[in-house]
């Protein structure tokens, strides 16, 4: 019987397991689910909307023509509600159900954001997706500024590509700065110093009171702190690292903890589910504990094992690999995870 | 109604019309009262909501009247099963929400009925009249030891039934865990007031302050159970379990003996008694329950900079609802999963320092849906913190009594068959009898043994359960409302939480969204059948009908009570033996009535009614 292998999530995992899948399993169906309106794009390239007259387009990793030749059904705006993992089928949002014979989970990560500044959610713009970065960027003046909170590699990114087209980067500080990189005080001190040195203006030790809409003719936002210091900006964008974005799974009956909780081979407690990607915790038995790992060559690798283990394979994921970020000769900061196809 | 012919059977409440159904024309009757297993049967299969209460609310009916814009009777529907309905629209644990249709794979998320529970006594009017159904005095005296949820829902359904109720308080003021245990900004004060008056306002003499005991100064059980009828224990489980831990006895208790160590129900307890209370810049609670998240909350506005609560499972798994922790969350609470503490810490002074964890996986299911914590050897980790409160469950305290009762092994009361201890005449309800569990159900088992007090103490059998079969003319949802998203509460800014005292997080359902909300109820006591003698199998129901509902079937399953089973669904068509609507998965749209060219489909509501005998 032909297998229905569903991948739900358009990133990097999903369509590198989906290209293995098709390689491994020639006469299988292959659906990717995402909640998205584009194909696989790279938001990594998402900078590039800054310096280049670019259209989504230009960041699509694979054409039209590669789904159509491999076979890969992309269901696009589909949200999923629910897994139901003993029936195996999964539902949409517009009452659709789906069945599967394997799963893949690849849903992810969403922008997190502090409970304290969930008030503010409305004023501050994010950059995950094209649209929001076509937002920021058509809000965004020529040499406007840019206050990022928290900074994380994702943020840091944005930031020196922001500083080398001439605009201004303000970073609060906080304890996701570098996110996902675990730094220590020492290490910390010296990538602030890089920043600063790169253009960035960093705030430390400043917390939040209030952000408001600025006054008409003004700079669009307004942030107050708790020591009664204040700054004007035209963006305000959070950075606080990547939550796992997979609700749906909840009731499922797979186990779960901040993300899907799998092995080394990538599999869940249900048989016919996988996850791949920021949306698993993979088991560390260097360190005992399950941890999340991420960036592009990362989830890639998660991918392709999650595929290869789904067509028969039993191989398993080196947990002990861990990144540093550094300063280059250049006095330039670089982090690993930065690195793409 | 001109279109199909319309019988009608006199009306008569005490009749029994299980018997009279006929087929061959459309029957609408407009009320009848069914004791047939079939009829209680169905409502307790396919009206999950209210069997998953354990109060037996009546959901569709107050959800319905408040489509209607009659939040006085919603709320009086609610007051028929509970008598705390503002207090549960609020601190309900919803298991309700958890069985209800609406949340079901492919239909959504459930509808917001604690929510709505809260909206129907937010917009009664102002002076809104109470119904109570008074029975004549009986003369019988009856005793209750504890004024928390169970015993108030007691003594209210006990006062109607006739009987002079006194209520014994050790606490200063009535309500139990509902005044002590849960903060005000879940709870608010005046309301909690002001239900619990209209609980005990029909005659209840309530003592505050009197302590129950074998001291010399307490009141004895001994002495209630001579001067009164029947006594009833409803004290609860207000004893902290000590936190298990390497190295200390099963029954040593940590909080006793270390400085900045607190039980969490103490910690609530003492602070909603007036105490001052202090907590430091790091504050762990363990425990995963509504007292954890309390405890975490209740730090945040103490002044603590940094909360983390720290469970065994996951969040995914433990028993509180899932708005209470997105609201902990927004709050700063952190949740950690996956361990379990073993040692507590201390720096080179002995003072508390933190807390050593050991890293769990998830193991096998317990019972209730939660699951096993298996520690990973090895795997040992210390989390410093200045503060821990332990909120890891409650046990009850028997020393109160001074007559030897049988227990079980959890130390908890039994109780025989017709609700009464082994000493004749004390009988037992809530937590004192099940352990610790949840407000609605201290309030639903209170009710269920009033109702056996009061057999005993009469002698007899004074209401039956039937179900009242009404019917309806026409559907009262449209399909559009099925996709009308889940209201969110609307709640309080953080700014207005932290820094203000016990303002209510939770502001309410205005009229609006309590509009939108409650039609989103699928009114699962709405009956849909085929009269298969009128039907034409033209399948126009099947065609227009958006789920698998209406189903071509051989035959039907009796189960041995007499309750209608599975369907067994004809393959071919030669098999069809009738066309029947599949209550299971009928989402009670309409759409099958509408279109049906013979009318052959009627709509009845069913609900659970009390007769009297």
């Amino acid at each position: 019987m032909t297998e229905h292998y569903v991948i739900i999530g358009n990133g990097v995992a999903g369509n590198e397991a989906a290209c293995h899948l098709r390689q491994r399993d020639p006469e299988s169906r292959i659906t990717i689910i995402t909640a998205g309106r584009l194909l696989f794009y790279s938001r990594y390239e998402l900078p590039r909307l800054f310096h280049e007259d670019c259209d989504w387009r230009d960041f699509l990793v694979n054409p039209v023509e590669y789904y159509v030749e491999n076979r890969i059904n992309v269901r696009r705006n589909s949200f999923v509600t629910h897994v139901d993992a003993q029936r195996k089928s999964i539902n949409l949002a517009h009452k659709e159900s789906i069945s599967y014979s394997q799963l893949l989970v690849a849903s992810g990560g969403a922008t997190n954001l502090p409970a304290e500044l969930s008030d503010f959610a409305p004023l501050l713009n994010r950059f995950n997706l094209y649209t929001a970065a076509c937002q920021v960027r058509d809000i965004l003046p020529k040499k406007g500024k840019v206050v990022m909170l928290g900074g994380d590699v994702l943020g840091l990114d944005l930031a020196r590509n922001l500083i080398n087209e001439g605009y201004q980067v303000i970073l609060v500080a906080t304890e996701q700065t570098f996110w996902p990189h675990r730094v220590d005080p020492d290490e910390r001190k010296l990538l602030l110093g890089a920043l600063t040195d790169m253009g960035v203006e960093v705030i430390e030790n400043a917390k939040i009171e209030t952000i408001q809409e600025g006054a008409p003719g003004m700079s669009a936002r307004h942030i107050l702190f708790d020591d009664g210091c204040e700054i004007f900006a035209d963006v305000v964008m959070p950075f606080f690292g990547l939550l796992p974005a997979a609700d749906f799974m909840m009731g499922s009956g797979v186990d779960f903890e901040r993300g899907l909780l799998v092995g080394t081979n990538l599999r869940t407690t249900d048989p016919s589910i996988w996850a791949a990607g920021d949306v698993c915790q993979i088991w560390s038995p260097e360190e005992n504990q399950y941890r999340f790992y991420y960036g592009w060559q990362n989830v890639k690798k998660m991918g392709e094992i999650a595929a290869r283990n789904m067509t028969g394979d039993d191989i398993h994921w080196e947990t002990a690999t861990d990144h540093k970020m550094y300063i280059d000769e250049n006095r330039q900061i670089v982090s690993p995870y930065w690195e793409h196809d | 109604m001109a279109d199909h012919e319309i019988r009608t059977i006199r009306l008569d409440e005490n009749e029994d019309f299980s018997n009279t159904q006929s087929y061959g024309q459309r029957i609408v009757t407009p009320v009848r009262f069914s004791t047939d297993p079939r009829d209680i049967g169905w409502v307790r299969e396919n009206i999950p909501c209210q069997t998953a209460c354990p109060a037996d609310t009546n959901v569709p009916a107050y959800i319905r009247t408040i489509m209607e814009e009659r939040y006085g009777r919603s709320y009086e529907l609610n007051r028929l099963a509970n008598v705390l309905p503002g207090v549960l629209g609020r601190i309900c644990s919803r298991p309700c929400e958890a069985a209800c249709r609406h949340g079901w794979p492919g239909n959504g998320a459930p509808v917001a009925i604690c929510h709505l529970k809260r909206a129907a006594g937010d917009h009664k009017q102002i002076g809104h009249r109470i119904t109570e159904d008074l029975y004549t005095p009986t003369g019988k005296r009856v005793a209750i030891v504890g004024a928390g949820p169970a015993g108030l829902a007691a003594a209210h359904d006990l006062t109607t039934l006739g009987h002079d109720v006194t209520i014994f308080e050790k606490e200063d003021r009535p309500g139990g865990m509902l005044s002590y245990g849960i903060p005000e900004f879940r709870l608010p004060r005046d309301l909690l007031e002001l239900e619990i008056h209209n609980t005990i306002r029909l005659g209840v003499d309530l003592k505050t302050g009197v302590s129950i005991g074998s001291g010399e100064n307490d009141v004895k059980i001994t002495d209630l159970l001579r001067d009164y009828d029947a006594v009833l224990l409803t004290t609860g489980c207000a004893a902290a379990i000590p936190l298990p831990l390497r190295n200390i006895g099963r029954d040593d208790d940590v909080s006793l003996s270390v400085d900045n160590v607190e039980n969490g129900l103490d910690f609530l307890m003492e602070l909603h008694r007036g105490e001052e209370k202090q907590v430091g810049k790091r504050v762990a609670v363990v425990g995963a329950g509504f007292t954890a998240l309390d405890c975490a909350r209740v730090a945040k506005r103490l002044g603590a900079d940094d909360v983390a609560i720290h469970i065994r499972t996951t969040e995914e798994y433990i028993p509180v609802t899932k708005d209470e922790i997105h609201e902990a969350k927004r709050e700063g609470v952190i949740i950690h999963g996956l361990r379990t503490p073993v040692e507590l810490l201390s720096d080179d002074e002995g003072r508390f320092r933190g807390v050593k964890f050991v890293q769990n996986r998830l193991g096998g299911w317990r019972s209730g849906g939660r699951r096993q914590a298996i520690p990973i050897e090895g795997s040992e980790f210390d989390e410093p913190c200045d503060t821990l409160l332990i909120a890891i469950g409650q046990k009850t305290v028997t020393d109160i009594l001074d007559v030897q009762v049988d227990l079980d092994r959890w130390g908890n009361v039994r109780l025989g068959q017709d609700g009464m201890t082994s000493i004749p005449g004390l009988f037992s309800a809530g937590d004192f009898v099940n352990g610790a569990s949840t407000v609605v159900e201290a309030v639903g088992h209170a009710r269920k043994l009033s109702v056996r007090m009061d057999t005993w103490l009469m002698g007899r059998e004074r209401r039956k359960k039937v179900v009242k079969i009404s019917s309806v003319d026409e559907p009262l949802r449209q399909r559009s409302f099925d996709f009308i998203p889940r209201q969110e509460m609307p709640t309080e800014p953080l700014s207005e939480r932290i820094n203000t005292d016990n303002k209510e997080v939770e502001t309410g359902y205005d009229q609006t969204l309590a509009l939108e909300e409650a039609k989103r109820c699928y009114l699962c006591y709405h009956k849909y059948e085929i009269d298969i003698d009128n039907c034409i199998y033209c399948r126009a129901c099947i065609e227009v009908a958006p789920r698998d509902c209406i189903k071509m079937v051989d035959g039907v399953e009796i189960k041995g009570d007499g309750t209608y089973g599975s369907l067994h669904e004809a393959s071919e068509w030669d098999k069809v033996g009738a066309i029947w609507v599949d209550n299971n998965e009928c989402i009670r749209c309409g759409a099958c009535f509408k279109v049906c060219p013979t009318k052959c489909i009627s709509i009845t509501r069913n609900e659970i009614f009390y007769q009297d005998l």
